[in-house]
């Protein structure tokens, strides 16, 4: 699904990603966990093809292709979600024009039919309900005065009903209470289906007690340091990011 | 004093018409006139350089001219071509209460009416408005009876062809209580210099609906105006949709003559490449209780440039006036210009105003976040920035006309965004 190579990469000429290997087969789950500063939400936006991150060395291949030759909608197309960590706001465009192009957008990809504007509709209400936003949200502005556990949880809907291969999900329990940990954590975990991927990037093992991962990789100063399984999560949760070294806490403290 | 405006005076001081003694105030004050320059505060931002370089002659006779046809419209055309009238008005089947005629030959009537508008709603600052005043030879006079509630659209279209100038003039009376619906459509892209200039006077208790499309571009140099007079408790309603030339401008002047009128105007301009498109309006509260509400909203993208200024002049007697002017433009480019001005004059203590205006950009940040969701990005432009366009043109009362524009507009923002 998608092979990471030893990727460099800065941001404004600093370095951020040293030399970041990951192999995700389809269907796994991997749990990116990592100090604040450590280049997690940097790898989401290179992988979704956010402008002004230079890579300098390094390859990403995505379902057998070269990634960073893509351009940002072309990711999208082809399968690749990432679920923002802060989604903007944008008045003026409603949630339902907003998701109703970007699904067509991805159905015409894959050689498939537009929606009409009914069977739109009904797709956006069963994801609606399932991460138990009320219908409302459809018609309001994208994200336009929703809280952040709302934004989140539209995020979510967005996921399920544009089905992609890969998905990213940046943070997404952060700023959550526990019940919507919990819609994130069932949203997600109703996608899983043996094919479909997810990069879970987070700060805390909390959501990973929710979907569980395959495998958890501890992120510090730009590279992988440390690869386990669930239980890595659970390490880090009692002990901290202490065992990564006073180099690396001072660099995070930077 | 510049060799071409030498050379206008001279032609209109040949012109022998009927409308010979009004061109005479004209040629006076144009021979008094000093060429523009950027020092003159109303041409400061817009140069005339593209005009002094065309090559044109007057036109002479045009051909017959097929215009679109716009579906669910069914309006009553009135064709020009470089300024010249195609249409037999004597074919057109006019409803009751409307009266149509060439400027060319009218009756001793029309002629009386043509007296009391021409060149007494357009005030004579306008340099270009006075060249019109002595060069316009075809035009039109539409004259609505009192109470006439005319529901079919009047269509005036003006077709600017390669090396030619033309100048015509529309001349319109609402009576008292009176409808009606004019729309003024200009086009051309071929180099050519023409002038256009309509004053409107709305009767007591009359509405207009009125709409200016000034699609020319590339070297088709347009230069006009609108200018309305309200009676007491007249209605207007007015849209102009702009594309930019080489030199493009237009001049709206809404009086507030009556008390209790109220007048909406909307504009939008939109321009790409190295166009210019140049704003002025004037609203004049001269009696009181008026209302005015302006809404002016563009996009420049390439190396494009527009001028808006808005002056709102609320007169001492004016109490109880209520006017609002906004405009609002979006940047493209780095290279392109927008030189915003609202101006505000107010001499009367009772009255509600607000202007403001704004320019900004793309946000990136907004456009990744579309573009992540596998949105094409001309559409994602489209979604993020054409909104506060698409809503002025939504608010057009003729739908039909609105649906017609919608799409070229969308295809222009899209060109333009592309570049």
């Amino acid at each position: 699904m998608l092979k990471i190579k030893n990727l460099h990469a800065s941001v404004e000429q600093k370095n951020i990603l040293t030399g970041l290997n990951l192999d995700i087969k389809p269907g796994e789950v991997h749990a990116i966990m990592g100090p604040n500063g450590a280049g997690k939400s940097t790898l989401g936006f290179i992988l979704s093809g956010r402008e002004g991150y230079e890579v300098s060395e390094g390859k990403i291949e995505f379902q057998g292709e070269d990634l960073l030759n893509m351009a940002i909608e072309e990711r999208a197309r082809k399968g690749l979600f990432l679920a923002f960590q802060y989604p903007v706001e944008i008045p003026g465009v409603s949630n339902m024009a907003f998701m109703k192009e970007s699904v067509n957008a991805i159905r015409e990809q894959r050689g498939e039919t537009p929606l009409t504007a009914t069977e739109f509709l009904k797709k956006a209400k069963e994801a609606c309900t399932q991460v138990q936003l009320s219908l409302d949200f459809l018609k309001r502005g994208v994200n336009e005065g929703f809280s952040g556990g709302e934004k989140k949880r539209n995020e979510i809907m967005q996921m399920i009903l544009l089905e992609p291969s890969l998905c990213i999900l940046d943070e997404s329990d952060s700023g959550l209470d526990i019940d919507a940990l919990q819609v994130v954590a069932n949203g997600v975990n109703s996608q899983r289906d043996g094919k479909r991927s997810f990069i879970i990037i987070t700060h805390y093992q909390r959501l990973l007690d929710y979907i569980k991962p395959d495998y958890v990789h501890i992120l510090a100063s730009g590279k992988v340091v440390k690869t386990g399984d669930a239980s890595l999560a659970t390490d880090v949760e009692k002990e901290g990011y202490a065992f990564l070294g006073q180099d690396n806490a001072e660099e995070t403290n930077a | 004093m510049s060799q071409l405006l030498q050379q206008l005076i001279d032609r209109g001081q040949v012109i022998d018409d009927w409308l010979s003694p009004l061109r005479a105030h004209a040629l006076e004050a144009l021979s008094n006139a000093k060429w523009p320059n950027r020092r003159v505060e109303s041409w400061k931002y817009t140069s005339l350089a593209p005009l002094e370089q065309l090559e044109l002659s007057p036109s002479a006779k045009a051909d017959k001219a097929i215009i679109d046809d716009i579906e669910g419209l069914n309006s009553l055309d009135l064709v020009f071509v470089d300024g010249k009238l195609q249409s037999d008005i004597s074919l057109l089947p006019l409803p009751k209460g409307l009266h149509i005629a060439s400027l060319l030959d009218p009756s001793v009537k029309e002629q009386s009416t043509a007296n009391a508008l021409f060149a007494k709603i357009k005030p004579q600052r306008h340099l270009f408005g006075l060249i019109n005043d002595a060069l316009a030879e075809d035009g039109l006079i539409i004259d609505i009876d009192a109470g006439a509630k005319i529901e079919q659209p009047i269509r005036i279209v003006n077709l600017s062809s390669d090396g030619q100038e033309s100048h015509h003039r529309i001349l319109v009376r609402l009576g008292s209580h009176a409808s009606a619906t004019v729309i003024e459509h200009g086009q051309g892209n071929e180099a050519s210099l023409s002038t256009g200039f309509a004053e409107y006077e709305i009767g007591e208790q009359a509405y207009l609906e009125h709409y200016r499309l000034a699609m020319h571009t590339h070297q088709a140099i347009h230069i006009g105006g609108c200018h309305f007079s309200l009676k007491q408790k007249a209605r207007l309603n007015s849209t102009l949709i702009a594309y930019g030339s080489d030199l493009s401008r237009m001049d709206v002047d809404i009086i507030h003559n009556g008390e209790h009128a109220k007048a909406k105007l909307n504009a939008v301009y939109l321009l790409g490449e190295s166009e210019r498109f140049d704003l002025h309006s004037t609203i004049e509260h001269v009696m009181p209780n008026g209302t005015t509400q302006e809404n002016a909203r563009g996009i420049v993208g390439d190396k494009a440039k527009a001028v808006f200024n808005g002056r709102i002049h609320i007169h001492r007697d004016a109490q109880k006036t209520l006017a609002e002017l906004h405009n609002r433009n979006l940047l493209l480019s780095r290279r392109g210009q927008i030189n915003t001005k609202p101006e505000l004059e107010i001499y009367a203590d009772d009255v509600l105003c607000a202007h403001g205006a704004t320019v900004a950009e793309t946000e990136e940040e907004t456009l990744y976040y579309l573009l992540s969701r596998g949105i094409p990005r001309s559409k994602a432009l489209v979604m993020l920035n054409f909104g506060f366009i698409q809503e002025l043109v939504n608010q057009m009362p003729n739908q039909h006309l609105a649906q017609w524009l919608k799409p070229q507009l969308e295809a222009r923002f899209v060109e333009m965004e592309v570049k």
